[in-house]
Formats: C-alpha cells, sequence, structure tokens
C-alpha cells in the first residue's frame, strides 16, 4: 500500500532534509515552520506487464485493436520518445522495448513487412547507436539498425518531411516523411510528467523547426500555465490543434506507458524514502554516499551518477485514439504525483539534481540547470505557481560553467554571446533566434554529429519564460557567482545568506516552502 | 663689460646642437646674447636636411619665446645650417669667430671603431677643416673630466699626462672591425651561430633559423668591438672607451689646435637645468636617470658603489654658462685653456646623500603601479663591489636553470605566467649587469676635480652677466636641485606613461573581440593540433589505433609508443616535418577509406567534443565577416573531416596509398610546416588576391612562427614559451582557448565498427 504525497510543517524534530544538488546532495535544516511537499510513495506497479501491454494492444481505447489495422504491404512506422525519457534512464528492459516487440510480433503475424523505428527526438540530439539500443532492446536493434530501418528522425532533412497542412490559427504542421506518408503511425510513449504525451507526441516529437516554432516561443511559454498541466497550457492547445489534424490525414495508434516514483536503484533508496524513517541501513548508506561523493572527483562523481539506471515500476499502458488514452494517462500520472497544498509562499525552495531532459549522458550546464529549475520544476503545478507573484525562489546547484562541446555547442554561444547582451525571453527571440536555428554549421552538427540544434538553448530560455515574468527574486545556494550572474541570476553560499539576499523582494519572515522532487511530483495549489 | 656686448657680431660655429649640451647652449645664444649669430653643422638624418632638423629643434617649446611661431625668420636671420658630418665635414666659412665642437659620441661602450670615428677622427677632421677656412676661429673642445681616467686623488685643469700615440690607436681601433667581420665568418664561428640559432629556431624552418644565425653574427661582432674598446682603455689607464678616446681628442685638439686661440672645457656628469631653460629642464635620458628610475621601481635592490665616492654632478645650466663666458674670451694661440666645470671639489655630493636623498623622494613620491600600491623600495647597504657581483652572479645562473626549466617542460597557463616573472627577472638582471658594469669604476672613483680656473672665470663675470650666466656649483643646494629639480623631471615622463597604461589596459579589457572587419580579400588562417583542439598527432594516432584493439594489444602498442617517445620528442624539438614523417610511418598499413569511416563515425565526436568553443566561435566570426577561412595542419587529412564545414580550404597531411587503397606509411607531398605555410599563405595571397596585412593567423607553437609573422594580424593561442616571448615582443593578441574540461585527454574513442590497420 502507498502513502498519498503530504506537507511536512518542519518542526524542532524534523530531522536535516535531503536537498539535491548537482551531482550531490546536502543535507539541510529548514527554518521551523517551513513548508515541505512530498511526493506520493511508489504506487504498486502492475505485475505482468508483457500480459499489460498485449491486453491494451488488444482492447484499446476509441480504436479496432491493433492486429485488426495491421495488414500485408502496408507501411507502418513506429515511432517512439527518445532519450530524454524517462529520467533517469529506465533499468533495462526499457518499457518502449517490450511494447515495441510486442507490437512487431503482431505485424509479423499479420505480415507486415514495411517497417520502419524512428527515434522522436525532434531537434534533440541524436541517440547514439548504443542509447538506441538501450531503447529498443538488442533483438530489435541488430534486425533493424543495420538495415538502416531504425534512425533518428532529422528535423533537419528536407527529403524527409512533409509540409501536411496548417491549423486555423495558420500554425504549419509539418512532421517526418515517412511518418506522415505511413498507413499506421504506432507512438509508443513514456509518460514521466503530466506535459508528456496526447499529442505532444506526434506533432511535436517528429516535427521540423517550422513546426515547432508556433507553440516553441517565449509568448506561448508564459501563457502556459502551467505547461505541466495541458488543460492551461497554450503550448499544448497548439500541440492538441496539431495533432487534430494530423488524426485526419493520418492512422496514429498511440500506447502511453506510465511508470511509478521508484527513481533511485540500490544503494541509493534512501533518497526514495522521508528522512525521519531512514532504517539504520539508509542511514549507512546515506553516510557512505556522502564521504564518497566529498572525495570523488567531479569526473568520477559524474560517471557514477551517470550510470544510474531507475528500477521503475509500470503503473500502466494504454493504448488507441491519442485522446481517450491520454486521459488515461494523465490520471495514471497524477495519482503518482499529485500533492495537494494549501496556498502559495513567499518562498519557493528547490535542489536540482545531476540529471535533466536534455544532459543524459552529458553536462547539466547553466542554461538546462536554469531550465531544470525555472522552467520543469517551477511549473510542477495546477492551479496557481506554488509561489506567489513576485515571491521567490531559491535554487540549489553548483552551476558550473561547463559545456559538452559535443552535445551542446550552440549552448555555449547562447551563454557567451546571447546572455551576455540580455536575459529577456522576448528580446532574446527576436534578435537572437532566426540566426541560431539557421546557423548551418548547428545544422550540420545536429544532423551529422551528437549536437543539440541551434535552436534548442533558446527553448529551454522560453521554458524559463513563465517563472522569470511570475518571481521577483532567483537566488542559487551554492552555485558559481560568475556563471549565474551572466543569467541574470544572484549566487550565496548558504540557505541563510539565501534568505537574507531574498529579504529585500519577500521581507524579513517570509513563507517557505521546499518541493521535495525528486522524486517527480505536482503541486496542486488551492 | 657685459658678455652680450663682448660677443656681439661674432659667428659661431657649432657642432652637435641637436644634443643635450648643444641645444641648451644653442638656446642661451638665441635667448640671451642677440648680436651673436649661430652657424651649427648638422649631420642629415634620413630624409629630414640638416635645415629640417635644427627648424624641428626649434620647435620645441624651450625655443618658443624666441621663434615666436617663425622658425625661418631665426633660421634666415641667426642659425646657418651647414649640412655635414664628422667624419665628411664641408667647406666651412672663413668668418667664424668661434667654433664649439661639443658632438660625440656619449655612450660609454660603443664600439671601438665608432668611438675613435667620433671622438679621436671627427676632432682632427674638424679642426682641419677650420684650418682649411683660413679663419682665426677660437676652438672650444667640450670634453669630459674623466679624461682623467683611472687615477686618484686631485686633478689638476692642464693637459693629461699619457704618451698614447692616437694615430696608431686610432689606426688598430680603425682595423679592429675587418678583424671581427673576419673573425665572425670563420667556418667554426658561423657554425657555432648557427646551432645555437637552429637549436632555437630550427622547427620554424630553415630560412628563420638563417636569419637568426646572421642576427646572432652581428651581435657577436658588436660584443667583440665593445670588449676590444673597454679592454684597451683599461689596458692603458682609462676606465672606458669613451673616456679614452675622449682624451685622445684633447690631444687632437692640442696638437692641431697648436696654431690657434684652444680651450678645453671639461664638465662631469651633467644633469637636469638648475634655473635655465627652466628648472628641471632635461633631454633624454642621461647618466644617471636610468637608475633613479630603476630605483625608483624597486628593481635595483644594491649598487656597487662606495658609499663615501663622490658622485660629481653639474646642472646644465651651469656648463653652458661656463661655455658662453669662455666663448667670450680668447686664450694665446698654443696655450691651451682647460676648465673644469664639476662640483665635486667645492660642494662634494656623496654616494650615500644621493642614495638618501633620491630614497626619500621616492619615500614622499612613490611610483603607482596602479592596483598594488606603492612600489617597495629597497635599502641598501652598500657591501660593497664584491658583494654585488656575487649577488649579481648567482641571480644570473638561477635565471639561467629557470629559463631552461620554462622553455623545455609541457606548456601550460601558469607556465607562461612563471616565463613572464622569468623574463621580467631576466630584463632586470641585464640591466644590472650593464650599469653596473657600466658605472662601478663611476661609483668608486676617487677622482677630485680642481676647479680653480673656472671659478675664476665665474668671479671675473659683470655681477649682471652672474646673474644670468653664473656657474659656481657651489651654490647647488642637493637637496633641492636633485630632490625637487631633477628627480621629479626625470621622473614625469614615466608617471604620465603609467597613466596612459592604465587607461589603455583598461579600455583593452573592454574591447570585445566579435568586432571583426568584414571584407573579402582577407584570410583567417588557423592551425589545428593545440589550437584548435587540446591533441597531438601521437594522441590522434592512438584514437585511431586503440580502439579496434584489445586489452593486452593495446597495452603492446602504447609500450611501444612510449618506448619511441623520448625520440619523437627530441624529433619533434628539432624539425616539425622529420618528426611527423616518424610518426606517420606508423600508419603503414590502414585503409584509408576505412581510415575516413572511422572518423565519421568513431572519431568526429571525439574531435568535436575537445575543440575550444571559443576557437570555433572566432572561426565563425571570420566566416561570418567574409573572410576566407583556412585550416592549415600537420594532422593527416581524415583527421580534419569534422571540422571540414567550417573551412574554406583544408591543408592537411595526405598520406600515400597503393593500388589497393593501403596506405604506404610515407605522405603523399612534404608535410606543410614552418616556413612552407607562410610560403602557401604568400601564395594564395598573390594568386588570389588576398591582403595579408589584413589577413589573421592563429596557431600555439613556435614551429608556426613564419605564419604568424606573414600575416598583419597574428594572434598567439595558449602558446609555448618562446612563441609567448615572441608575441609579447611584437603586442600580438594572445588567447587561451582551452578544451572544455569536462573531458578526459584520457578518454579513448569507443571501440568503433572500422577496422583500420591490418592485424
Amino acid at each position: 500500500m502507498s502513502r498519498p504525497g503530504f506537507v511536512l510543517q518542519v518542526d524542532d524534530r524534523t530531522p536535516p532534509l535531503v536537498v539535491h544538488e548537482g551531482e550531490g546532495f546536502r543535507l539541510e535544516r529548514f527554518p521551523i515552520g517551513t513548508r515541505v511537499v512530498y511526493p506520493p510513495e511508489s504506487l504498486p506497479a502492475v505485475r505482468d506487464v508483457d500480459a499489460t501491454i498485449r491486453h491494451a494492444l488488444l482492447n484499446p481505447e476509441g480504436s479496432e485493436p491493433l492486429s485488426e489495422l495491421l495488414r500485408p504491404g502496408m507501411r507502418l512506422t513506429i515511432a517512439f520518445d527518445d532519450i530524454s525519457l524517462p529520467l533517469p534512464p529506465m533499468r533495462k528492459p526499457d518499457i518502449r522495448q517490450r511494447v515495441i516487440e510486442q507490437v512487431l510480433t503482431m505485424a509479423a503475424a499479420a505480415g507486415v513487412d514495411d517497417v520502419a523505428l524512428i527515434s522522436a527526438n525532434a531537434v534533440h540530439r541524436r541517440l547514439t547507436p548504443d542509447e538506441l539500443r538501450a531503447i529498443v532492446g538488442e533483438r530489435v536493434f541488430r534486425s533493424f539498425f543495420p538495415q538502416g530501418l531504425l534512425y533518428n528522425h532529422d528535423a533537419e532533412d528536407p527529403d524527409d518531411l512533409l509540409h501536411v497542412g496548417v491549423t486555423d490559427r495558420n500554425e504549419d504542421v509539418e512532421i517526418n516523411r515517412r511518418a506522415a506518408e505511413s498507413d499506421l503511425l504506432v507512438y509508443v510513449n513514456v509518460n514521466l510528467v503530466a506535459m508528456d504525451g496526447g499529442h505532444k507526441s506526434v506533432p511535436v516529437g517528429l516535427a521540423s523547426y517550422k513546426s515547432l516554432r508556433p507553440h516553441h516561443n517565449s509568448k506561448t511559454m508564459v501563457q502556459s500555465r502551467s505547461f505541466m498541466d495541458p488543460e492551461k497550457s497554450h503550448l499544448h492547445h497548439s500541440a492538441i490543434r496539431m495533432g487534430r489534424l494530423l488524426a485526419d490525414h493520418l492512422r496514429i495508434f498511440t500506447i502511453e506507458t506510465t511508470l511509478n516514483n521508484d527513481v533511485f536503484p540500490a544503494p541509493y533508496e534512501f533518497l526514495n524514502k522521508r528522512e525521519w524513517e531512514w532504517s539504520i541501513r539508509d542511514q549507512a548508506s546515506m553516510l557512505a554516499a556522502r564521504r564518497a561523493l566529498g572525495v570523488a572527483p567531479r569526473k568520477v562523481k559524474r560517471r557514477v551518477f551517470h550510470s544510474l539506471e531507475s528500477p521503475y515500476g509500470v503503473t500502466g499502458v494504454h493504448a488507441g485514439e491519442t485522446e481517450a488514452v491520454h486521459a488515461k494517462t494523465l490520471a495514471n500520472v497524477h495519482r503518482q504525483q499529485m500533492v495537494e497544498v494549501q496556498g502559495q509562499t513567499d518562498v519557493l525552495v528547490m535542489g536540482l539534481p545531476y540529471l535533466g531532459p536534455y544532459n543524459v549522458n552529458s553536462v547539466m550546464n547553466p542554461i538546462l540547470a536554469t531550465c531544470m529549475g525555472l522552467g520543469y520544476y517551477f511549473n510542477s503545478y495546477r492551479g496557481c505557481p506554488l509561489v506567489r507573484q513576485g515571491g521567490a525562489v531559491i535554487l540549489y546547484h553548483p552551476v558550473p560553467n561547463e559545456f559538452s562541446q559535443l552535445h551542446h555547442p550552440s549552448y555555449v554561444d547562447f551563454f557567451e554571446e546571447v546572455l551576455a547582451e540580455t536575459t529577456d525571453p522576448v528580446a532574446i527571440e527576436e534578435k537572437f533566434e532566426q540566426s541560431y536555428a539557421t546557423d548551418p554549421w548547428y545544422i550540420h552538427l545536429y544532423r551529422t554529429s551528437y549536437a543539440y540544434h541551434g535552436v534548442h538553448p533558446f527553448y529551454m530560455w522560453y521554458w524559463a519564460a513563465h517563472a522569470l515574468d511570475h518571481v521577483g527574486d532567483v537566488v542559487w545556494v551554492g552555485a558559481d557567482r560568475h556563471t549565474v550572474q551572466r543569467m541574470g541570476f544572484r549566487a550565496a553560499s548558504t540557505l541563510s545568506d539565501a534568505l537574507e539576499m531574498v529579504s529585500g523582494t519577500v521581507g524579513r519572515s517570509p513563507s517557505l516552502t521546499y518541493l521535495h522532487n525528486p522524486p517527480h511530483l505536482i503541486a496542486d495549489v488551492h | 663689460m657685459r658678455l652680450r656686448e663682448r660677443l656681439d657680431g661674432r659667428r659661431v660655429l657649432l657642432t652637435g646642437v641637436t644634443g643635450f649640451v648643444g641645444e641648451a647652449l644653442l638656446h642661451r645664444i638665441l635667448r640671451d646674447l642677440p648680436g651673436t649669430t649661430v652657424v651649427a653643422l648638422v649631420r642629415r638624418k634620413g630624409s629630414q636636411t640638416g635645415r629640417d632638423r635644427v627648424a624641428q629643434l626649434l620647435r620645441k617649446p624651450i625655443f618658443s619665446d624666441i621663434v615666436n611661431d617663425d622658425v625661418d625668420d631665426v633660421l634666415d636671420s641667426r642659425v646657418e645650417v651647414i649640412e655635414g658630418d664628422l667624419a665628411d665635414i664641408p667647406p666651412l666659412p672663413a668668418d667664424l669667430d668661434v667654433a664649439v665642437h661639443c658632438a660625440g659620441d656619449v655612450s660609454f661602450d660603443p664600439p671601438i671603431d665608432e668611438a675613435f670615428a667620433t671622438n679621436v677622427l671627427g676632432t682632427r677632421r674638424l679642426l682641419e677643416r677650420l684650418g682649411e677656412s683660413g679663419s682665426d676661429a677660437h676652438y672650444i673642445h667640450v670634453s669630459t673630466a674623466y679624461v682623467a681616467g683611472r687615477r686618484r686623488g686631485a686633478i689638476p685643469e692642464r693637459s693629461c699626462e699619457h704618451d698614447v700615440d692616437w694615430r696608431a690607436e686610432a689606426e688598430w681601433g680603425r682595423r679592429m672591425r675587418a678583424r671581427a667581420e673576419e673573425q665572425s665568418r670563420t667556418p667554426g664561428r658561423l657554425a657555432r651561430v648557427r646551432r645555437q640559432a637552429e637549436r632555437q629556431h630550427g622547427r620554424a624552418g630553415f630560412i628563420t633559423a638563417a636569419a637568426d644565425a646572421e642576427r646572432r653574427r652581428r651581435e657577436w661582432v658588436n660584443e667583440q668591438l665593445v670588449k676590444a674598446g673597454g679592454e684597451r682603455a683599461r689596458s692603458l689607464g682609462w676606465t672606458d672607451v669613451y673616456t679614452f678616446t675622449k682624451a685622445l681628442g684633447e690631444r687632437v685638439v692640442e696638437e692641431l689646435g697648436a696654431g690657434r686661440p684652444v680651450s678645453i672645457v671639461r664638465p662631469s656628469i651633467i644633469e637636469s637645468a638648475l634655473e635655465t631653460p627652466h628648472p628641471g629642464w632635461i633631454e633624454g635620458f642621461k647618466m644617471a636617470e636610468p637608475l633613479i628610475l630603476a630605483f625608483g621601481r624597486g628593481e635595483l635592490p644594491e649598487f656597487p658603489a662606495a658609499p663615501d665616492s663622490v658622485v660629481d654632478v653639474v646642472p646644465v645650466d651651469h656648463v653652458v654658462g661656463a661655455l658662453v663666458a669662455v666663448l667670450a674670451g680668447r686664450p694665446e694661440p698654443g696655450e691651451p685653456r682647460y676648465f673644469h666645470v664639476t662640483s665635486g671639489g667645492r660642494n662634494p655630493l656623496t654616494f650615500h646623500r644621493l642614495y638618501e636623498i633620491i630614497a626619500h623622494y621616492f619615500d614622499r613620491y612613490p611610483f603607482d603601479m596602479g592596483e598594488r600600491g606603492a612600489v617597495r623600495l629597497p635599502a641598501w647597504r652598500f657591501p660593497g663591489g664584491e658583494a654585488v657581483e656575487r649577488l649579481l652572479v648567482a641571480s644570473e645562473r638561477a635565471h639561467k636553470a629557470a629559463d631552461y626549466l620554462v622553455t623545455h617542460v609541457p606548456r601550460s597557463e601558469r607556465i607562461r605566467r612563471i616565463a613572464r616573472d622569468v623574463d621580467r627577472q631576466q630584463r632586470r638582471l641585464e640591466f644590472l649587469r650593464r650599469y653596473v658594469d657600466l658605472y662601478r669604476e663611476y661609483a668608486q672613483a676617487e677622482l677630485q676635480f680642481v676647479d680653480d680656473a673656472t671659478i675664476g672665470l665665474h668671479r671675473a663675470l659683470e655681477p649682471d652677466d652672474r646673474e644670468v650666466f653664473g656657474f659656481d656649483t657651489a651654490v647647488v643646494d642637493w637637496e633641492h636641485y636633485l630632490g625637487e629639480v631633477h628627480a621629479p623631471a626625470v621622473t614625469e615622463p614615466l608617471r604620465s606613461l603609467d597613466v596612459v597604461r592604465r587607461r589603455r589596459n583598461a579600455a583593452a579589457a573592454k574591447r570585445s573581440s566579435n568586432g571583426l572587419p568584414e571584407a573579402t580579400d582577407v584570410v583567417a588562417a588557423f592551425d589545428m593540433d593545440g589550437t584548435l583542439l587540446s591533441s597531438n598527432v601521437i594522441e590522434t594516432y592512438l584514437w585511431t589505433r586503440l580502439p579496434e584493439l584489445e586489452g593486452h594489444a593495446r597495452l603492446a602498442e602504447v609500450g611501444r609508443l612510449l618506448r619511441r617517445l623520448p625520440g619523437y620528442i627530441q624529433a619533434e624539438r628539432r624539425d616539425r616535418g622529420g618528426f611527423l614523417r616518424a610518426v606517420y610511418r606508423r600508419y603503414a598499413g590502414a585503409d584509408l577509406a576505412e581510415l575516413d569511416r572511422l572518423v565519421d563515425e568513431t572519431l568526429a565526436p571525439h574531435v568535436l567534443e575537445r575543440v575550444s568553443a571559443a576557437a570555433l566561435r572566432r572561426v565563425r566570426q571570420h566566416r561570418s565577416a567574409g573572410h576566407r577561412t583556412i585550416l592549415i595542419t600537420g594532422a593527416i587529412r581524415p583527421l580534419t573531416r569534422p571540422l571540414a564545414p567550417l573551412f574554406d580550404d583544408i591543408v592537411a597531411a595526405d598520406l600515400a596509398v597503393d593500388r589497393d587503397g593501403r596506405c604506404t606509411g610515407f605522405l603523399a607531398a612534404p608535410p606543410l610546416v614552418g616556413e612552407s605555410r607562410a610560403a602557401w599563405l604568400r601564395h594564395l595571397a598573390e594568386s588570389s588576391g588576398f591582403d595579408l596585412g589584413r589577413s589573421y593567423a592563429y596557431a600555439d607553437s613556435h614551429s608556426d612562427l613564419p605564419m604568424l609573422e606573414v600575416v598583419g594580424k597574428p594572434v598567439a593561442v595558449s602558446p609555448d614559451v618562446h612563441l609567448w616571448r615572441r608575441a609579447r615582443r611584437s603586442q600580438w593578441e594572445i588567447v587561451d582557448w582551452s578544451s572544455p574540461g569536462a573531458v578526459s585527454r584520457l578518454d579513448l574513442p569507443s571501440a568503433g565498427v572500422a577496422e583500420v590497420m591490418p592485424r
């Protein structure tokens, strides 16, 4: 039986609490009265995953069973979520592998022989062969990769894009040609957070830059309150319009999966638990981990953290018509992550872990850290933001001035050239986005190497636009001073200093709320 | 009678008017002797005629009251210019009344032939010309009190006692040049300088090394001549070649001027003006200034002086006053008169007192070193010449060791920082060595100049003239003169320079680099290894080789390479081309097409991960400015593939292949290193119309020097110490493009699918 999420009120018996900060964590003693939002405990996983998948495929929502949609001679394309999901990566076998294997089995049984598998990475970096193998599994990889039938979507390949039409709001819908011209497009998703899935899968994951622009911009993002709440997200409204247009042109069979909150594997399970409930063993592991992290060189710490694989349990698999499926999926996600919180706070405290969607096997650079804190974590609410308008946000992360030149070449230049001039998302979009998005060198790297598209750092900054617009003050605890300064923020060495610094904005005795994340949670603010 | 009346209507020949004393004398004559006209003998300098040079002189601030913005008028009415050189004096006018010879070589250590040419033969030539002109002009010779040489005690105002044959000495001095030139060209000597030059510049190429060898040879000749002068002077009892040739010059005067009125004026150390033209007026740096400045900057820890030795200093206006007084007199022909313009006899200034006054001055007005506050002044203890010499020798040895170290250890930002300290130390040591050697004799001199004749001349002046032209050095209050007149005047240029430098540094810090001017006829050439990414050919060889090997095979390959490493490093220091050939032999048997594929699939991420972001940004800025970007590298061509889209041209090493497409281990053409890069660029510029003067080149190593020198805007990227020194000397831009810290140099590319090398 799993307990629901809850809000702890810090009192004098509350032990120091875990706060994630990059490749490490600290134990922080919060001021008395601080509210701490804990996610619900992990939901029980389904016992027989394969049977659940099979059941979903044969009893889909609002659609004929998959087996009936398959026929010999047809063109079948399977698209799947890329490496940005789930976080951390799932312990093998990946849920996508299990789903894809069953879909392929049914296709084979139906005599379908024109099959291609596409990673729906939009303007994310290409996946390496090893990364593709980790998602689809050895068997599928071997049968498709060498023939060139398992590959990454290329948002800049004019030959492999198809302009399907424009929505009633004049939004261009242009997606992967192979997918658009298939008789059936099966999309396999991992719905880690409420933002994912639904019509965000095909119209976004397989889109070109042209088709991303209508919703990936600063205006839309300021008005997506939040983008973790599809009903109130302008981003999602646009994606839904595009998805419905696509659904008129193309048969899409959506398969969505949801995971529970088993994020940290042994011996780090203590990070999944509430601090006062740590067993002797948990405490020993915690001490050992802290000691080791204290002395380990940065590169070793990075290797240790990036080799973590989560022992997620699957909480549900739904298949069929996109919107019907997604309603059920969202319900599952909410069941796992929703916590009710009464009222807003003056100061919101968040600890950022080592990993975000865009630095798998890479470095969380300053811009990604900002996106993680002021984008994803800040937006993890329903109703209204957890922090009041004009309040302060305190983030924990070392924010070293460090970039992966391989994965994030345009980020380095964005940091050095764009942020040096302005940090205002609207001004940035106006002045710089076009030149970065169409830069031939970034496009070359995106298409042939493993680099995020030139426009991607802009999206990261737009992701933070709502928070930048909403809060009055942002202070980073333990961060590199110069780096956060470049981004328009300030750095403090301790929580007390940070509180001192924001006192000009929120006064001497502000109300404090700490979002105890990860594991993932959504604050339902009333 | 007043001096102006006695000198009314006189025509005075002046040599050396562009010098310190000559200029002051000219100023005094033009200002205070309205009836006197000047005939100036001035050398042509480049495209400037003698008249131009005097006109330029007259435009200086001290003459402003006299010329009233009309230089030509003064030149027409008061100053006649005769263009000529001491070695080649044109015929002189017959109506001269006085000739003042102030021209001379004032440096203490010129090459022996030059010292004789000016100080001895120039004087002879002037006297001969004067004789030919038929005038019976009064000849006044400006000499130095130190012609007394290494004598001690009281020095009277009369002819120097010695029996050196100046004609013979001058002839031997002249011949030394030919001898030194001859010796410098012997095979042994040439081989030595060439070896030294090649050790340092061999990697850059033979022409660069040859230019350096020739420079070293010339330097050696010069050194020999300087040494010869000093030794000859000391062997005959003089301190240096300057006083030696000056003394012989006096002998020339005594001999050739026997038939005419002759005066010899011997000032000691001439420093800034006490009152005229204005207190503290000084032109250029004389004898004590470099020492005062060095002391003020805290760079003179000690000096080999005897604290009680007398520093004989006279203000320039006293010297000029004495000259004017001598000018007005007219001794009997055949009875030359001697005048010491000195201070030591009646108003001695000891070295210790000088030190106290200067130290006190800098205590009150220290040099400001910007954010580091005031300079810390050394406290002199006067331990004596030998102790200072020992200290100096020890420091020189330590410096040599440090220099060897910084030029031989692998480069890094820290090493460059250390090299900067080493270089600063070297400059100080060289300065110290030079001045200690030059001034040792003077700082320990026990000469006492008698100036009875001079003071007699002073006392004979009318009281009004004594006010204007007075030269009684006993009136000088040293504390006032040195502390409030001289030291402020001497330090002023440096203080204003400090202000300029600070402003410039502040401006440079603000200057952003992305403002590249747009142009289509500009190239930007980049070196690859070490400049764009931190790698070298051995590393990249391992990248291509190791992924396909298993466990112990890997170890064995690394072991083989390690065994060869010392040899490779040797080869690298000697000749970059040879080194590349040696390493590329290891590619023998590799399949070139496979190599390309391996690079694309496995090595490209590895390379891109190591590229410096700042470097790529600069390349791209050049592209967007319309410049032609060129990658010039000694690396093999396949390795340049990941960066290919950024460059218009790529010049790389091409591996030769046999009929099966397998590498032979040889190169298809000689690798483009050192001077051939410069030649390649020059050829490109000529054939395609690029302007190298506005072009850019980026490189990290000394071997790329020719390429950097051929363009107008060279940039040293994380340079080695040799290149770093060169860049600093020429004020080239120096940038530090480091690869991202997140990647380790030891990480190897993961196993590739390709198999390049035969097992």
